[in-house]
């Protein structure tokens, strides 16, 4: 059943695959979502060319295996060199396991020599001593004296009484995974011990622990399987090396870069991952009381907990002051005539460089070095939380909103979708938009150009995702607590469908840009006109994410740069350059 | 207490221990602790420590002879395979252990390890190194120490 779902799965259209991983584990769910993409497919085809780029991110390159599909894989393994070698089950057990569970090098091995491998393996052909057929003999390990019938041993003839091989067994069982290698208990022999002994002569407890072990073996030894990390899930991900993005969606919903085991981290790499994961391990301590889990109003000064996942907070009345939570300022300067939502992004580095004696200026230096960590830190962390919320959110929705909006707005659950497909998207959003966090921390500070383009992209990443966020949790709202069916239901669906795709189509060109390290930035000023208007990554982007704007909430489109105070528009490229700079960061093209 | 129910076949391997004992080798458990054995083993002919006599302990735990016993050298002696404390890197001791195995082919071991030092899987990082860098002068430090520590006197 499980198997063929993963079938199903893979043959389906790129964009089931999405809904699917992120269903909150919920099998049953999953069925039900495949049924309906057709109703909502529309959402992805509103933008040129976001087809191929969903075909390539969602294409496929890994199999999520449950422990079902891979005790038949072991077992199909197992019987296909049994055939071929002629062997029994056992012994092809043997083989593979010691060659890593690899049938073409266990082929390669064996019809190249034979007889080496099975003195490597320990498969004996005959005896090396008689078993004492009907005689008495005494047991070398216990030293009593046994009749035949109760010894036992392995092909090679060293006999043993039946209580001290379950004593061996059980005791190589609970050293761990060598049990898989048991060899014959006289030191001069190495034949195998193989799982038909094993079985005979364990408890049922050990047998169990044998089997995890065997189970695992076929996963940690292969190169091309690992369990997926998330805590107590027991699917493996079989994964084809070399075919591109590492990351991996495991069917309990968790995703994971399947080169380092961190959670999925796209668009950072896995070192640099690993150098920020580290440092904050490090600064933990420090970060704790920085942080704690409480800001104070900005303006009343009564500690908020941020349990909602936008950055748009409201203080209880009756203050009712509302603020941005990242940089505590009013909330109205947050719109369009500062230059865009969410402009607290940026980290001003430029501090007054002033007549500081030296030690004021070491003490000055650490304290910026912490604050402008904290602040990368500060962002990763919040977004981090902030999609543990939506996730929440999300199964919230699907397992008790849906079914009540259903009702109040008379509309059938299947054309609600575009409302889970937000929530599955602004779950990515939030995973994305943590690690640029990390990326910019790691940005190095000479590349100005490189800097400015990157934090551009992400402040309108931010404010993209806030919107859609807004939209998705506070707006909806409104439909929830009608009493009927709204007028404007289908225009919040517009609205909602819309700001969706926008969002994803700007990640996944603002994923790429940042993958391919900025490179449409040249910092070395040889950047022409034409290289510039060509580029595809970030470029682009910002052209779409500007039309997508232009359709909710913004009209002046890309060129509204012109009227922002402090800026000036660059006419080859657009980039918004900061006054008093007479040539373009972004192309070099003079004023 | 420990020993009103010893395993039969600590017992055989004591009795055989004693009225058997391998050459250059004696072993008697201690009175109070039939697990427990005071271990004498000769330096053999031929090594650094011919002349010496080397004192040990060896414990057989709970799970012997599932599990290895435990052996520890308790006179000083200058061994790459051998630390400060006495602790034994021996391959029988740890993963290679067989229940098919004894205290006499430990002892017996452990013997042969004196004749045979082996640099290349040291316990003891300074000793091994100077094994291996002037062989002769690390034979030479051996004996001074077999002299010094383990002359039986």
């Amino acid at each position: 059943m499980v198997s063929e779902d993963e079938l199903d799965m893979q043959d389906a259209a790129a964009e089931s695959a999405e809904d699917d991983f992120y269903s909150g584990g919920e099998e049953d769910g999953f069925d039900s979502d495949d049924a309906d993409v057709a109703d909502y497919e529309f959402i992805d085809n509103d933008s040129d060319d976001s087809d191929d780029l969903i075909s390539h991110r969602y294409q496929q390159n890994y199999t999520i295996l449950s422990e079902g599909d891979i005790r038949q894989r072991q077992d199909d393994d197992i019987m296909r060199i049994a055939t071929v070698l002629s062997i029994s089950k056992v012994a092809a057990t043997i083989l593979l396991r010691y060659y890593n569970w690899s049938v073409s090098k266990v082929h390669d091995e064996w019809f190249a020599d034979e007889e080496k491998v099975r003195r490597a393996v320990g498969l004996l052909e005959e005896p090396v001593v008689p078993f004492p057929d009907g005689r008495e003999m005494t047991c070398g390990i216990c030293f009593e004296t046994y009749p035949s019938d109760r010894l036992r041993a392995v092909v090679c003839g060293h006999a043993f009484c039946n209580s001290c091989w379950a004593g061996y067994i059980s005791t190589a069982i609970n050293d761990g995974p060598g049990c898989l290698m048991l060899r014959c208990p006289d030191p001069s022999c190495n034949a195998a011990v193989g799982q038909d002994m094993i079985n005979v002569l364990t408890s049922n407890e050990d047998s169990d622990k044998y089997s995890r072990y065997f189970i695992r073996s076929y996963i940690e030894d292969n190169r091309k399987t690992k369990w997926c990390p998330a805590p107590g899930c027991d699917y493996a991900v079989d994964f084809i090396v070399g075919s591109g993005s590492y990351d991996v969606i495991c069917r309990c919903a968790y995703s994971f870069c399947w080169n380092c085991t961190e959670e999925a981290h796209r668009p950072v790499d896995c070192g640099t991952v690993a150098k920020w994961i580290l440092k904050n391990s490090a600064e933990s301590e420090n970060m704790n009381w920085i942080l704690a889990n409480s800001k104070p109003c900005p303006k009343c000064k009564r500690p908020i907990e941020k349990n909602q996942g936008c950055m748009h907070i409201t203080c209880t009345p009756p203050c009712k002051f509302e603020f941005c939570w990242l940089c505590l300022g009013a909330w109205s300067d947050h719109g369009e005539r500062t230059g865009g939502f969410y402009a607290c992004n940026r980290y001003e580095t430029a501090k007054q460089e002033g007549v500081y004696d030296d030690a004021e200026k070491r003490r000055e230096m650490a304290k910026n070095s912490l604050e402008r960590y904290t602040h990368y830190y500060e962002r990763w962390a919040t977004n981090q939380t902030s999609r543990q919320k939506a996730l929440a959110d999300l199964q919230q929705m699907q397992n008790v909103h849906l079914e009540k909006l259903s009702d109040i707005q008379c509309q059938p659950e299947s054309q609600l979708k575009f409302i889970i497909e937000a929530w599955l998207q602004i779950v990515e959003c939030r995973r994305v938009l943590k690690w640029t966090y990390a990326y910019g921390y790691y940005l190095p500070e000479h590349e100005h150009a490189k800097r400015l383009f990157f934090e551009y992209l992400q402040g309108e990443a931010e404010s993209g995702l806030e919107r859609l966020h807004q939209c998705a949790e506070k707006e909806l709202q409104i439909y929830l607590n009608a009493e009927g069916p709204s007028k404007d239901f289908n225009e919040f669906r517009t609205k909602l469908a819309g700001l969706t795709s926008v969002t994803r189509n700007y990640f996944e060109n603002l994923v790429r840009a940042l993958e391919n390290g900025l490179s449409d930035v040249d910092s070395h000023g040889a950047c022409s006109r034409m290289a510039s208007s060509k580029s595809l990554g970030g470029g682009s982007s910002r052209a779409r994410a500007g039309r997508g704007k232009g359709s909710t909430s913004r009209s002046s489109g890309p060129s509204r740069n012109i009227d922002e105070p402090g800026h000036w528009s660059c006419e080859y490229c657009t980039f918004a350059n900061i006054k008093p700079a007479t040539i373009c960061a972004m192309c070099q093209q003079r004023r | 207490m420990a020993n009103s129910n010893l395993p039969r076949r600590i017992i055989k391997e004591t009795q055989r221990l004693l009225s058997e004992p391998a050459p250059g080798i004696s072993a008697s458990p201690s009175e109070d602790n039939m697990r427990y054995f005071n271990v004498m083993i000769l330096g053999p002919t031929q090594s650094p420590y011919e002349g010496g006599v080397f004192k040990l302990e060896l414990f057989l735990p709970e799970e012997y002879p599932m599990a290895a016993p435990k052996v520890r050298f308790l006179t000083k002696i200058y061994h790459p395979n051998i630390d400060k404390l006495g602790r034994i890197c021996l391959d029988i001791l740890k993963d290679k252990w067989s229940p098919a195995l004894q205290i006499r082919t430990v002892l017996l071991s452990i013997q042969a390890l004196l004749s045979a030092p082996n640099p290349d899987d040291p316990l003891s990082e300074n000793i091994a190194k100077h094994w291996k860098t002037n062989e002769v002068e690390a034979v030479e430090t051996a004996k001074e120490w077999t002299r010094l520590y383990a002359s039986g006197a």
